[in-house]
């Protein structure tokens, strides 16, 4: 009986939750976009072939020599039926043609799935830091801050070309250069929610109910900081992707590596400019915008759903 | 006998560039008893200590000193007290060992914060906004054992009846509630391990006052119901008068008064319960207001001796004056209102503690008539003991003030003013 009354509020807790988010319209439409970039991130994990493409972890294919006898020494196609984001040449001197818009199906699965991974894995390293940094106070949260502190007196993309150049230039080293950039905001951002909380009266009733710490900090900082930081998640991810592919695009990945990375792209479609050949630049540039745009409404709508205030 | 404490004193320390120089002494020696059953309401003006007392009393915060004995029966408490009188550490420890609070260790606390819980002001920052109803009256039950997760469940939906709340609210949040049924709620959740002692700590201060009424009904009909001693600390004389037996009443850090409620409220001895009581109107009655001076004091630096002679109307030699008060106003009267007699180059200074020196002038005999002469409306020139005549200047000798005690009253209530000192020297003030 008690399962099913619970079981019955939970259900009514997501149908109030899925209301919320859906009354906000420009947070569906984000969504929306944001499902469209999933879904291709994902066919183009478990079955390239459905999207037509091939060699999804390469810009060229493995035995990409010298010819690509479809295209050699012709110049980039603008957008067209045939290729609908048009074609870039690989290499100046024209070695052969690749379909920009397989390109960039294979780019987005890497983007995305690179920025999750920095923002979820920096949250949880600098939330961490900060709820214990917040609650314990006194030296340790001294300490703590002040080492955030000198990650925060570095420009951001100065650390992470220095970290790149320190421990390599490869895709996961990017990653792991911006979560070392990423985490002392969350370290920040958690330990002044941990602040506030603390000081609330019900951290005192429970302390007066005998509570111990963890379960203070379990059952009261947490549920209370989480919420917020998952909205910044949100928003973040569609922060992370515009500085990576910034990166990328500076030269970060080393262009022989040939990662299907949209900055990446945008890099090789800047040889092209010159010419008057646009979309090798604006295309992949736009996908970045508009996945970073789909991140931020999104996030915008969750707030909503998370605040418990907002939702009655 | 509830609880017990005896010499408590809690002093916040304040924080230095790199450690504590000063602290803030928030309470100050408070001694305070509740008997089995019995309301006892402690009111005092903001920032007089009165919830930080409450805190002590049940550990929220760790007083720097004193004792807090808690539910301990009477033939042992009247031993202690004994022992106390004879200061026998021997024995004093023997009974601390067994009822003290503070000598608990915070595991050896968790069983005992069933007979013991607190409500607080304000009922929206003390329920948790992620939390369902339900889950904020167990946690009480769950964190102390008190009963399984299931039974608590149970429980909880007869807490909401019993504190007035339809059972369906178990499902539902905090901010779903308005402040009264907020309130409410931190009720239930206070006596779900079925308390023997209530902290309630300004109950209705942040509702409305329709609604005050509602929870000063329901805490009486709790209180009656299950015998529950409160502690009811508020700065409304009002709900002290409605809900409790006894009243303490604390001003900066100290108690100066405590006794029946009928006798305090209705004829305080105090010089501060009586401006107190002065402020509260009576229906069909002209106010006669006894309006204090000043400000509360700083109790980084409290005053010397009695904590209320700087606004004290009938404050006389020995309540505290202390040099820096009487240079003050000294200087007041020499530099200003008796300009005219004195002129320019009278310079006033302390010399030590007890001693001022004034410059400038060795016209003892008129310093003196003008102290006689002010001393009634400028309090502080009371605390003058002699004027002498240097060479050059005036030298002015203080009292030497005595620190006031909780002298027994005739009618069974204490009081902490040097007025009521059996044997003190008879106070100008009051003739």
């Amino acid at each position: 009986m008690a399962t099913v009354t619970e079981s019955k509020a939970r259900f009514d807790e997501l149908r109030l939750s899925g209301k919320v988010f859906l009354s906000n319209k420009t947070a569906v439409v984000g969504l929306a976009i944001f499902l469209v970039f999933i879904g291709d991130a994902f066919l183009v994990q478990v079955a390239p072939g459905v999207l037509g493409v091939q060699y999804p972890d390469s810009v060229v294919p493995p035995q990409f020599t010298q010819t690509n006898p479809e295209c050699v020494g012709t110049a980039p196609e603008a957008p067209s039926f045939n290729h609908l984001f048009g074609t870039i040449q690989y290499g100046l001197s024209g070695i052969g043609c690749l379909d920009l818009l397989q390109l960039v199906m294979k780019a987005i699965r890497i983007d995305v799935a690179i920025s999750f991974f920095i923002v979820l894995v920096g949250a949880a390293i600098g939330t961490v830091v900060g709820v214990v940094s917040g609650y314990f106070g006194r030296w340790l949260d001294e300490a703590m801050m002040r080492v955030t502190d000198v990650f925060f007196s570095v420009p951001f993309l100065i650390l992470a070309l220095a970290v790149g150049f320190v421990i390599g230039r490869t895709l996961v080293n990017m990653a792991l250069a911006l979560i070392i950039i990423w985490w002392p905001l969350y370290a920040r951002y958690g330990r002044s929610l941990t602040l506030s909380t603390k000081e609330a009266t019900f951290i005192e009733s429970a302390r007066a109910a005998g509570s111990g710490r963890l379960k203070i900090i379990f059952r009261h900082i947490m549920p209370n900081v989480l919420p917020p930081v998952l909205v910044q998640i949100s928003l973040d991810v569609g922060t992370v992707i515009l500085i990576f592919s910034t990166l990328a695009f500076i030269g970060f990945l080393p262009s022989n590596a040939l990662v299907p990375e949209l900055g990446a792209i945008a890099s090789i479609g800047l040889d092209f400019v010159a010419l008057g050949d646009w979309w090798p630049v604006i295309i992949p540039g736009a996908v970045i915008t508009m996945f970073s745009l789909a991140v931020n409404l999104m996030g915008d709508g969750l707030r909503d759903v998370i605040d418990p205030r907002r939702r009655s | 006998m509830m609880i017990a404490a005896y010499g408590l004193s809690k002093f916040f320390p304040i924080r230095g560039a790199f450690r504590s120089t000063a602290s803030l002494k928030a309470v100050d020696d408070v001694g305070l008893k509740i008997q089995n059953e019995q309301v006892v309401g402690l009111v005092g003006e903001s920032g007089s200590g009165k919830s930080t007392v409450g805190r002590c009393l049940i550990r929220l915060l760790n007083p720097t000193d004193g004792e807090v004995l808690f539910d301990i029966p009477d033939s042992e408490l009247a031993e202690y007290e004994k022992a106390r009188a004879a200061a026998a550490t021997e024995r004093l420890d023997a009974i601390a060992d067994r009822f003290s609070l503070l000598r608990r260790s915070s595991s050896e606390l968790r069983p005992l914060r069933r007979l013991a819980n607190i409500v607080f002001q304000d009922p929206y920052s003390s329920l948790n906004p992620r939390m369902r109803l339900a889950d904020i009256i167990s946690e009480p039950m769950l964190s102390t054992q008190f009963c399984s997760r299931a039974e608590a469940g149970i429980r909880a939906r007869e807490l909401l009846h019993e504190v007035g709340l339809p059972e369906f609210f178990e499902d539902r949040y905090p901010h779903e509630l308005s402040g009264g049924q907020r309130q409410r709620v931190a009720i239930a959740r206070a006596i779900s391990t079925n308390p023997k002692l209530l902290i309630l700590d300004e109950p209705t201060s942040a509702l409305d006052v329709s609604v005050q009424a509602q929870i000063l009904n329901l805490l009486r009909g709790l209180q009656q119901k299950y015998g529950i001693s409160m502690l009811l600390i508020t700065h409304n004389i009002a709900v002290v008068a409605y809900l409790a037996e006894y009243v303490y009443v604390m001003y900066a850090g100290k108690i100066m008064e405590w006794g029946d409620k009928r006798k305090v409220l209705r004829d305080p001895q105090h010089p501060y319960t009586k401006a107190l009581m002065s402020s509260v109107p009576v229906i069909g009655e002209t106010m006669t207001r006894t309006v204090l001076r000043g400000d509360p004091p700083n109790l980084v630096v409290p005053p010397l001796a009695c904590r209320f002679h700087p606004r004290c109307p009938v404050a006389f030699e020995v309540c505290g004056w202390s040099a820096d008060e009487v240079v003050e106003d000294l200087e007041y009267l020499l530099a200003g209102k008796y300009y005219g007699t004195f002129g320019d180059g009278v310079h006033v200074a302390t010399e030590g503690d007890r001693t001022i020196v004034v410059q400038g002038t060795t016209d003892a005999q008129r310093i003196s008539e003008l102290v006689a002469r002010e001393q009634e409306e400028i309090r502080s020139l009371k605390g003058i003991k002699a004027v002498d005549v240097t060479a050059d200047a005036t030298l002015i000798h203080l009292h030497e003030p005595i620190e006031p005690d909780m002298y027994p009253s005739t009618d069974g209530r204490e009081v902490k003013c040097l007025l009521f000192r059996t044997g003190a020297l008879v106070p100008a003030a009051t003739s």
